[in-house]
């Protein structure tokens, strides 16, 4: 039997770094919301461990395995069976993944929103990546910015600007789109091996910056700043300096009572009636099935989960999958070519670096020369580049991990000698590659494997394109160019692969104003069902040369902020 | 020769830490996931992987076999069939190249075959690769990781690659380069989850 609950304004499926920042605006603009999530509280005191086994080994950093039992299947092309990832990059609880995850909080360039029109004015229609579905975004940067600067403030990042308002600022980063004013913090803290990368690019000519991240560099709202332990990376902050939403606006918008979390709450299905219009949503809790009815409902799970939630939610007015009367539902998928997906550079120092200790790429440097459209790209047969970044924290399973550049063999007495002189000498870097979707790049549902409750779990078809191989190859370059004016002795760069699951995946339900390519309009709402709102990478048409949480966040709250002024026409009461 | 009779002292004193571990422990399962042969194979085996030398401790003398038996018997329970497997194979292909146990042979002879699996070479052990980097791979987590989970002894991972230690805030001092960083050579789960849990 399922039981019905009381209905409520606004259901939001997925408490995350989306879901968990459109709560706030629609609860302060007097709806009632129910905040629907998969997992639960965490308590930091408790849950948040120096522990590399825990966070990083056995990605234990989470309330319920929901996601590690629905773990998509994947391959390289519509031709080839798709075999089931290992892991899934994701976790469960309230606050979502912003508890794990790196905390980097850029705002994309302007160029990422309108890629297709200035690459063909600026090279012609010949340089577009071939079979790509590019479309310029319905959104500006320029629309978007005020939401950047809201969330910047709400959530708490620490950054330095490079572009307020037209005037240049090289301490930040000058290629930065202008904003309205600086960060509400200053960047996280400098240190001797970010320093010295800095010098290095600095002799090549290039613009290096600490780059944005929502942890407090000093005490923020009544949280504090951040103690720089070294394991931040798939572990929750034990002091609350990161800024993940179960610390920041959920709370907040508990405040106002107009938001009841309902935790531990799996969502199967989100039911439309025979107008086409959706009424609720279907959860199962402790085994007990509920319908929460909704005038409006926002889809906030992952970019995986959103797709297939749709795609599971048949219906008399959708029997193909909630909003997916266009098929455009999974398609336009695709993942930046950096987690997961090997395009890393690796450096060894003659000397000992210390990077033990930091909050990963929030404590770091970064060099955007060779990103977007920053560079001329005439003659070079790809669009994007990457953004650069040396980092601080290293773990000891890992440092031990570590390439051997040729020097020494994987094991025995000479690979102990090799590992107690380098692991405190080496390092890697981060490179986030400009992505874009394509023809032949989509999710659907899988037609073997099925999670615990008997659905199908999500199948990636995806893979390298020449594009973004290009784009990673040329950017790993510049890398080993900067780890060696640095002093490197030794430079190895990953060879990109793919596809792989990651933390940085878009599209499936792309943001257009085409309703014969996009599943939902400019303002984050469905073409077919016109109170169902989707939120997450899952409306980027670009990915960026960077994290895309912050983006991602600024256009929750622009979706909710939307909903909560055209209540009447979005809901219909 | 000496070498040899102190290196099987290890592996029999290695062989037995996992009951001594158990009982201390009262919420870890009573039962070890390997037998007491396979745990003396196993500990021949990372022994060459990370061996005794002048910079430290083998890989048993730091209860990397315990790490790998605990966790085949609670998190990664599901692989211990094919773990079990592996151990066998190689054990196997010991038979079949010196007609004697893995455990049993020169640390030459070890290594030799530890290469050919490492390579693909082993003749007669289809997954001989995969078998040696997971091998590989649980004897890093086991020297390097946090001793709560069994293994690392006496922080002797952590001594071997200068890691100063989990602690929960660092000064800029800690972040300078060139500078001999005090180990603090705690578990994140303080004294009462340090070695012996």
């Amino acid at each position: 039997m399922v039981i019905n609950l009381k209905p409520v304004d606004v259901a939001v499926v997925g408490l995350g770094a989306a879901g968990g920042v459109a709560v706030l605006p629609l609860a302060r603009a007097g709806l009632k919301v129910a905040g629907i999530e998969a997992g639960t509280w965490m308590d930091p005191a408790k849950d948040f461990k120096p522990d590399e086994i825990h966070n990083n080994v056995r990605g234990l950093v989470t309330t319920v395995p929901k996601a590690k039992k629905e773990i998509p299947t994947f391959r390289t092309s519509p031709d080839a069976k798709a075999r089931q990832a290992a892991t899934h990059p994701m976790m469960n609880a309230v606050g979502g993944t912003s508890i794990h995850y790196h905390a980097q909080s850029w705002r994309l360039k302007p160029w990422d929103f309108k890629s297709r029109s200035e690459t063909i004015k600026r090279y012609g229609a010949n340089q577009l990546p071939k079979g790509s579905t590019l479309e310029d975004w319905p959104v500006s940067y320029e629309e978007l910015e005020p939401f950047y600067d809201t969330v910047e403030h709400e959530v708490g990042v620490s950054g330095k600007a490079g572009n307020i308002l037209g005037t240049l600022d090289p301490a930040g980063n000058v290629y930065e789109g202008p904003r309205q004013r600086e960060y509400p913090m200053p960047p996280l803290r400098t240190c001797d091996f970010l320093d010295h990368m800095h010098k290095a690019a600095l002799s090549l000519g290039w613009k290096p910056f600490h780059a944005p991240s929502a942890i407090n560099s000093q005490p923020y709202r009544g949280r504090a700043a951040c103690a720089y332990h070294g394991y931040c990376d798939r572990g929750g902050c034990h002091v609350r300096a990161k800024n993940s939403t179960c610390f920041t606006t959920i709370p907040e918008a508990q405040k106002t009572k107009n938001l009841t979390v309902f935790d531990k709450a799996h969502v199967t299905r989100i039911v439309a009636d025979g107008n086409g219009k959706v009424s609720g949503v279907l959860y199962i809790r402790d085994g007990q099935e509920y319908f929460q009815p909704a005038k409006v409902v926002l889809v906030s799970s992952y970019t995986y989960e959103n797709t297939r939630l749709l795609l599971l939610s048949k219906s008399k007015a959708y029997p193909n999958g909630l909003s997916n009367n266009h098929g455009q539902v999974g398609k336009h998928y695709f993942g930046h070519w950096d987690a997961q997906a090997g395009v890393g550079v690796s450096a060894l120092f003659p000397m000992d670096i210390n990077t033990w200790y930091g909050a990963m790429l929030s404590q770091g440097v970064t060099v955007d020369e060779w990103a977007d459209d920053t560079f001329d790209h005439s003659g070079l047969g790809f669009i994007g580049g990457a953004s650069l970044c040396a980092f601080m924290e290293k773990h000891p399973i890992a440092a031990a991990s570590m390439a051997t550049f040729g020097r020494a063999p994987g094991w025995g007495s000479k690979w102990k000698q090799f590992v107690h002189e380098n692991a405190g000498r080496f390092t890697g870097a981060y490179l986030q590659t400009n992505s874009f979707p394509y023809e032949n790049t989509y999710l659907d549902l899988d037609p073997e494997v099925k999670d615990p409750l008997g659905d199908p779990v999500c199948r990636v078809t995806s893979g390298p394109k020449e594009n973004e191989t290009r784009a990673a190859t040329y950017a790993q370059n510049k890398m080993e160019e900067w780890f060696r004016a640095a002093g490197a002795i030794e430079v190895v760069k990953g060879q990109p692969f793919g596809p792989a699951l990651s933390t940085h995946t878009y599209g499936g339900t792309r943001m257009g104003d085409n309703p014969e390519t996009n599943v939902v309009d400019r303002w984050g709402f469905s073409h077919e069902a016109p109170n169902l709102g989707m939120l997450g990478g899952s409306v980027f048409g670009t990915s960026g040369a960077r994290n895309p949480t912050l983006t991602m966040q600024a256009l929750a709250w622009r979706t909710a902020e939307h909903l909560a002024k055209n209540w009447k026409a979005i809901a219909g009461a | 020769m000496p070498g040899e009779i102190s290196r099987r002292a290890v592996i029999a004193s290695a062989a037995l830490v996992p009951v001594a571990a158990l009982t201390a422990a009262a919420q870890t399962p009573p039962t070890s996931a390997l037998t007491d042969a396979q745990l003396r194979l196993l500990a021949a085996i990372v022994d060459r992987i990370i061996p005794k030398d002048e910079l430290g401790p083998s890989a048993s003398e730091c209860d990397v076999p315990v790490y790998i038996n605990r966790s085949l018997g609670d998190y990664l329970a599901g692989e211990k069939p094919a773990f079990g497997e592996g151990l066998e194979a190689t054990d196997a292909l010991a038979r079949r190249a010196h007609n004697a146990a893995f455990a049993d042979l020169t640390p030459g002879q070890q290594d030799a075959l530890l290469t050919s699996m490492d390579n693909g070479s082993a003749e007669g052990f289809a997954n001989a690769r995969a078998f040696f980097n997971r091998v590989r791979r649980l004897t890093l987590e086991g020297m390097f990781g946090d001793p709560y989970y069994g293994g690392n002894k006496n922080f002797a991972g952590w001594d071997l690659i200068k890691y100063p230690g989990p602690r929960l805030a660092t000064t800029a001092a800690e972040q300078k380069m060139g500078v001999d960083i005090q180990p603090y050579r705690h578990s994140a789960y303080g004294s009462a989850g340090e070695h012996g849990h």
